[in-house]
């Protein structure tokens, strides 16, 4: 246990390096997603001007929603997105068995050999447009909410870490996991928004099997003392620990799914 | 030739039916989205910027489905990938024209998500929350021909992008820019009508506003009988000069392929 806690740096140093390699392409990259998401949010802002809030939010708290959201997958999708979307590829051709006879977990051998320092682009935006909405949204700070927003933010990349392995791990079972990473981003699209403009039987898959509402609506709204949909105040509770519970089921998840594998070679 | 391309494409997608249950359901909750938002901020309100609530709920499902039914995404990337690593070179060798081919394959691919992805996602749409019919039969048939540019302009900048690759060496960035600016400036999710007037009147002369707000202003009568024509001789305008770039822009790269090949 010791001596992995020691390679895994090294796994992320060595990755980093051959990233920053290509540094035009790098920057390039990073400013074009930091442009999309901006031009994105852009859109709203224009709705705004005429509507002036949506679902009761106005512009400063929807930025702060969206700035939570955007920071939390990051941090989540960082650790895993593109590692287990291609993990699929290695099933089919067999390479995965060469992370099997290591003398480590495949799990974090992929996590953090692949730890995708891409995402600079969103956690630059997604932390500017926080920290730009926490000082419009007019709230009072104390210890305790700086802590929950803390604890919060934590949950909610855990969460989406949690749903993007165990959508990976799909790829032992049914050799295909990519039709569902197209679920998965449909959902993550519309836990942007509040979700109380949403009909009842997409609130609930929010809070419940697709627990992204739940990781970041629910404990931006707590903060800014919104209406949370079905669960109420008890959701301000909820949301910190939705991403360690989550956790858990996909390392059980992880568990089952590899003693299913077969190899591709076949 | 080029019709054997297109329906040997349609067959190619008809093969991967696992994808098709996954797309219909990201499309139909992307619309389910926009009504939703749509319903939320109108409340209840009658009309806002000259548009009722039962014309954005149309306006979102055209948005939705038959203006962006085609992912240009996927063709961006196919295209830069072929010229990045010289796969395009096998195209150069045969007896016809690459984007000729591209564009007959892509003909094909849209056939397809039109039948196995719009009409669905319409159809409940439609069921479940109404369609306006167009404002009248001209505006009904003009938004034919305003839908077939639509596919040819961002077919264009598809194209367009995919072969900058060969340059800048990476699709990866385009297609991520090329995302921005539609996601602003296309008009599929936010209407142009809703921009300040100053900034509306430039973006409504820029090549991306013909795929998907020139087409939906026209079917739901936005547009008087002179502004449909004029619209769609500049969108027609615009098809040429991208045209053209794409054809200076492929000359190019095949005359540097031949050099790298030597």
């Amino acid at each position: 246990m010791g001596s992995a806690l020691r390679v895994l740096p090294f796994l992320v140093r060595l990755y980093v390096k051959s990233r920053l390699e290509y540094r035009g392409a790098f920057l390039l990259a990073i400013s074009a997603q930091f442009f999309s998401y901006a031009c994105g949010y852009a859109a709203i802002w224009i709705l705004l001007q005429k509507f002036e809030t949506l679902g009761g939010w106005d512009w400063p708290e929807l930025a702060l929603l969206f700035s939570f959201q955007l920071l939390a997958y990051s941090m989540g999708a960082a650790l895993s997105f593109v590692q287990f979307r291609d993990l699929e590829e290695q099933v089919r051709l067999g390479t995965f068995d060469t992370l099997l006879v290591k003398p480590f977990s495949p799990w974090a051998y992929l996590a953090f050999s692949g730890l995708n320092i891409g995402y600079a682009g969103h956690i630059i935006l997604a932390a500017g447009l926080m920290a730009w909405s926490l000082t419009q949204v007019g709230m009072d700070w104390t210890p305790g909410s700086a802590l929950y927003l803390f604890a919060a933010l934590v949950s909610a990349a855990l969460v989406n870490a949690a749903l993007i392995t165990m959508i990976g791990a799909c790829a032992f079972i049914f050799v295909q996991s990519s039709h569902l990473y197209t679920i998965f981003f449909g959902f993550w699209e519309l836990s942007r928004y509040p979700l109380t403009i949403f009909p009842a039987g997409l609130q609930w898959l929010l809070l419940t099997f697709v627990p992204l509402g739940l990781a970041s609506f629910v404990p931006v709204a707590f903060l800014l003392g919104k209406d949370i949909p079905i669960l109420g105040e008890w959701g301000g509770l909820a949301a910190p620990l939705a991403g360690p519970l989550l956790v858990l089921i996909a390392m059980a998840h992880w568990k089952y799914a590899i003693s299913r594998y077969q190899g591709g070679g076949g | 030739m080029y019709l054997a391309f297109a329906s040997s494409a349609l067959q190619t997608q008809l093969a991967y039916r696992g994808q098709v249950w996954a797309s219909l359901f990201g499309k139909l909750i992307q619309v389910f989205a926009w009504i939703a938002i749509w319903m939320s901020v109108y409340g209840d309100a009658g009309s806002v910027a000259g548009a009722t609530l039962p014309e954005m709920v149309t306006y979102a499902l055209i948005g939705g489905t038959l203006t962006t039914a085609w992912d240009w995404r996927r063709l961006l990337n196919a295209v830069g990938a072929s010229v990045c690593t010289g796969d395009v070179a096998v195209y150069l060798l045969k007896p016809m024209r690459y984007p000729l081919y591209l564009f007959a394959t892509e003909c094909g691919n849209l056939g397809y998500k039109l039948g196995a992805i719009a009409l669905p996602v319409g159809v409940v749409v439609a069921l479940t929350y109404g369609v306006l019919p167009p404002a009248s039969l001209f505006h009904g048939v003009m938004f034919l021909l305003f839908w077939a540019l639509s596919f040819v302009i961002i077919f264009l900048l598809a194209v367009l992008c995919g072969l900058l690759a060969f340059w800048l060496l990476t699709a990866f960035s385009l297609e991520w820019l090329l995302q921005g600016i539609l996601s602003l400036l296309s008009g599929t999710a936010i209407p142009l009508w809703l921009f300040p007037d100053q900034v509306a009147a430039a973006v409504k002369l820029l090549p991306f506003a013909w795929i998907s707000y020139h087409p939906i202003a026209v079917y739901l009568g936005k547009t008087s009988l002179a502004e449909t024509w004029t619209y769609l001789g500049l969108g027609l305008v615009w098809a040429a000069l991208l045209t053209l770039a794409v054809a200076v822009l492929w000359h190019r790269a095949a005359l540097r392929i031949t050099v790298q090949g030597g």
